[in-house]
């Protein structure tokens, strides 16, 4: 399994630049805006062995890249990490053992087999900020908990950092946003709570919710995955996947057929929230108004070569006109063209990034920092699929947001089918 | 002649060292860390792509941060932080013989920093601001001969002035003493007409407010303007325009866009002390308890047809009436329970009720409330007592000024 990394790189999070640490400005748009998926140096060399990375998780400014092989451990990359070119990152001495990993701008949160704790990023002090001793629990039926989420609640972005969860909940996965939060329950069912402004919340209104609150307009659709931007929510419908295929288990399986990869069940996409810059994939009005004043401009332009087409445009972009969404207060079902289910989906402030069956990545939204992988710096109201995975022959399995860029893990074709 | 940068750079501390980045810990030290790249670029060289680029970070940063949770407990941090990113825009726009666009996109960059930011350094956005528009004007001068036949031409609409019953009138007064306007209006909270009380403001006078000034005082300036008809509309939002805009799209009306745009309830005068100059506070003002600073003052500019579903605010009033003329509404908050506010928070100081055609059946009680009504002309002064529901409709391209009190 390799990642790659795209969109925002002020920090070096995604790829350190000999040009940003002098301060040169050869092409600094291309260095701070990553716009090709690059391959992350996703690796920490130890005395001849090389440990691969896991998982990442990524917040605004940096980058985590979890270890779990062997000596399992976290390494950091972006701001405040000294790295050179050819290792993952700060190797941070704290996480030995670790075996989950949640970053925010603020803290790092790590989960031990025996103990949770939170590292204040900015102090660095030599005692963790907040921990907790975790009960082991031989046999247990449940299966073990992801961070943020944590025995009897989940750790937030700001303190306090522990926050408390109704056991009858039954937690299962937990996404934050800026001002709300989604959880996923065993059972499939979804509630959210926090600020519901935007309308992220999905109970078709725009009030706060105090207390975890089901959202009743997906009741009875058991959701698998769940995600969280500034302020929209996605989940994904479908029976619950919790293990990632690693290329070992590929390989073990030997699976031959080119497509498709997996055999997991898939879903539909459920959004909600802010549409302001196209990312829930419906029409958005800010990301249409642009391009249709340009297209007016060309169309007058070429009325001389063609006095019926333009007009013939311009009825069409006014039709459209009447179903922007600004706020989508109750799930929506998004459909991606063609047609294909989703496996996981993941989110940055303002976009979003899905994976299908098929190993394909979709993704829309704000794109001004590179974030969505089509090698522009266009935003997208429609999911669109990132054609440099599949130009490469590359399955992609995983995706995992920062704020404003994006990480993919994929497997190379040719791999997976020898 | 002194270059546009070094009038601006005058304004900036003379080094690195002399220029603060101070902010609580609320500013994460990745963001502060951007800022002082931004800093750095101010006093070295690079290129104007660098610049913006960082300064960019900083505005979309500051811009989340900004939309996170309600405007109320935003942190101030983040307005200033915005700001210092609309200040180095500005410095990127400017630095190298800036073009007209580039000229007009750094007006557009302050305002920006006025209307959501916090002041920085004394207020060095609206400093910057003053520079910057004696630069557009050296540059735009003429063709606004066409406009004169359009402006008239609106002028001449009649406004179908809906006829005043005499007993339902709004009293007048000419003058009143403070004393008689204590005892007679303010302390019984009755509303009234003031006349003659605002014939001394430059807005009437030296400076008529016409589209020509203002187009010529804050032409290139943005602003927030409501489009929809009424703000209780489903289809109602805000957008940001430029002065020049706005005239254009909604009060000559030369795109033929549908539905109309109001400049309303924007502390415009906060934004363009020039137009500040034009009016005065009431002298009335001083009866209440509050000193001058908390005296919110705001701009009411659109044209013919804009509408305030009837409503009720926690603060007296003083509407004075510029230009054109506005029909408004009378309810004492006695006759609340006949008014049917709107049960949201959001709207519950609201009437759902369309006051000049209201559904009988929905509801039945309204048309026992008795009320009071007026047709505001300029040089006119009303005064709404606290609480006091009003509804107001405008007849034709009106400008009013309102001034909350307490």
């Amino acid at each position: 399994m390799q990642w790659f990394g795209f969109g925002f790189n002020a920090f070096g999070q995604i790829c350190v630049n000999e040009g940003l640490s002098k301060g040169a400005d050869s092409d600094v748009t291309k260095e701070v805006k990553v716009i090709r998926p690059t391959e992350l140096t996703s690796h920490v060399e130890r005395s001849g062995c090389c440990l691969k990375t896991s998982q990442i998780k990524a917040s605004w400014s940096r980058r985590a890249c979890l270890h779990l092989v062997g000596d399992s451990r976290v390494c950091l990359a972006g701001f405040g990490a000294d790295v050179s070119g050819d290792s993952c990152g700060d190797s941070v001495v704290e996480s030995r053992g670790c075996k989950d990993a949640f970053i925010s701008e603020l803290y790092l949160t790590l989960a031990f087999p025996d103990r949770i704790e939170s590292w204040d990023l900015q102090m660095k002090e030599k005692t963790p900020s907040w921990s907790m001793e975790i009960k082991t629990q031989p046999e247990s039926s449940e299966p073990p908990l992801n961070l943020p989420l944590v025995p009897g609640g989940y750790i937030a972005t700001k303190p306090p950092l522990y926050r408390s969860l109704s056991p009858h909940l039954r937690a299962k996965s937990l996404a934050l946003g800026a001002e709300h939060a989604i959880l996923l329950c065993a059972t499939g069912a979804v509630y959210t709570w926090g600020l519901g402004s935007h309308g992220q919340l999905g109970h078709g209104g725009l009030t706060s919710e105090e207390e975890p609150r089901a959202v009743e307009a997906l009741w009875g659709m058991p959701m698998s995955c769940v995600a969280t931007g500034g302020w929209h929510s996605v989940c994904v419908s479908g029976k619950c996947y919790t293990k990632m295929l690693t290329m070992k288990w590929v390989t073990a399986l030997n699976l031959r057929d080119k497509n498709p990869l997996f055999f997991t069940d898939g879903g539909d996409l459920y959004v909600w929230g802010w549409n302001e810059s196209g990312q829930l994939g419906l029409p958005s009005r800010g990301l249409r108004k642009a391009p249709q004043q340009q297209r007016r401009q060309q169309a007058g332009a070429s009325c001389q070569d063609d006095s019926k087409s333009p007009d013939r445009e311009l009825n069409e972009t006014e039709r459209r006109e009447e179903v922007f969404i600004s706020i989508q207060a109750f799930p929506a079902l998004l459909d991606v063209t063609p047609p294909c289910e989703i496996r996981t989906v993941c989110c940055g402030s303002r976009h979003t990034a899905a994976v299908t069956t098929r190993g394909d990545l979709y993704t829309w939204g704000w794109g001004e920092y590179g974030q969505l992988g089509h090698q522009t710096l266009v935003s997208s109201d429609e999911p669109q699929c990132v054609e440099f995975f599949r130009e490469q022959q590359m399955h992609v399995v995983d995706v995992v947001c920062g704020t404003w860029n994006t990480f993919v893990a994929i497997i190379k074709e040719e791999v997976a089918c020898s | 002649m002194a270059t546009l940068w070094s009038k601006i750079s005058a304004l900036l501390p003379l080094n690195e060292e002399q220029f603060l980045l101070q902010f609580s810990d609320k500013v994460e030290s990745s963001v502060v860390d951007v800022l002082k790249r931004c800093r750095q670029q101010l006093y070295h060289d690079t290129t104007s792509t660098s610049r913006m680029l960082n300064a960019q970070i900083i505005l979309d940063f500051s811009w989340e941060k900004l939309n996170t949770g309600t405007w109320r407990h935003v942190d101030k941090e983040w307005r200033r932080v915005y700001s210092y990113g609309c200040l180095f825009k500005v410095a990127a726009l400017c630095r190298d013989g800036p073009s007209e666009d580039e000229i007009l996109q750094a007006v557009r960059t302050c305002d920006m920093g006025l209307l959501m930011g916090a002041a920085i350094m004394d207020n060095i956005l609206q400093v910057i601001i003053g520079i910057l528009q004696n630069e557009v004007r050296k540059s735009s001068k003429g063709d606004d001969e066409t406009e004169h036949a359009e402006v008239k031409r609106i002028k001449i609409e009649s406004p179908h002035a809906p006829v005043i019953k005499e007993e339902l009138a709004v009293p007048r007064i000419k003058c009143p003493s403070l004393e008689s306007f204590n005892a007679n209006y303010l302390l019984p909270l009755k509303p009234v007409i003031l006349e003659g009380v605002i014939d001394h403001w430059p807005a009437l006078n030296e400076h008529p407010w016409s589209i020509e000034y203002l187009r010529s005082v804050a032409g290139c300036r943005t602003v927030p303007i409501e489009v929809g008809s009424r703000y209780t509309d489903e289809e109602w939002s805000q957008t940001l325009l430029t002065v020049n805009e706005f005239i254009d799209r909604y009060i000559l009306n030369k795109d033929e866009v549908k539905g109309l745009g109001y400049l309303a309830q924007h502390q415009l005068f906060d934004q363009i002390p020039e137009l500040k100059e034009d009016i005065r506070l009431p002298d009335y003002c001083c009866l209440g308890e509050e000193d001058e600073d908390n005296i919110t003052v705001n701009a009411w500019f659109g044209p013919r047809g804009t509408v305030s579903p009837l409503h009720q605010d926690p603060q007296q009033n003083f509407l004075a009436q510029v230009v054109g003329s506005k029909y408004i509404r009378l309810y004492s908050p006695e006759d609340t329970d006949k008014l049917y506010p709107h049960q949201s928070q959001l709207l519950h100081n609201t009437s759902q009720v369309e006051v000049e055609n209201p559904d009988a059946e929905r509801f039945p009680e309204f048309a026992k409330a008795p009320y009071l009504e007026c047709v505001l002309q300029p040089g006119d002064v009303l005064f709404i007592p606290v609480q006091h529901w009003h509804y107001v409709r405008s007849l034709e391209l009106s400008f009013s000024v309102s001034f909350w009190w307490s």
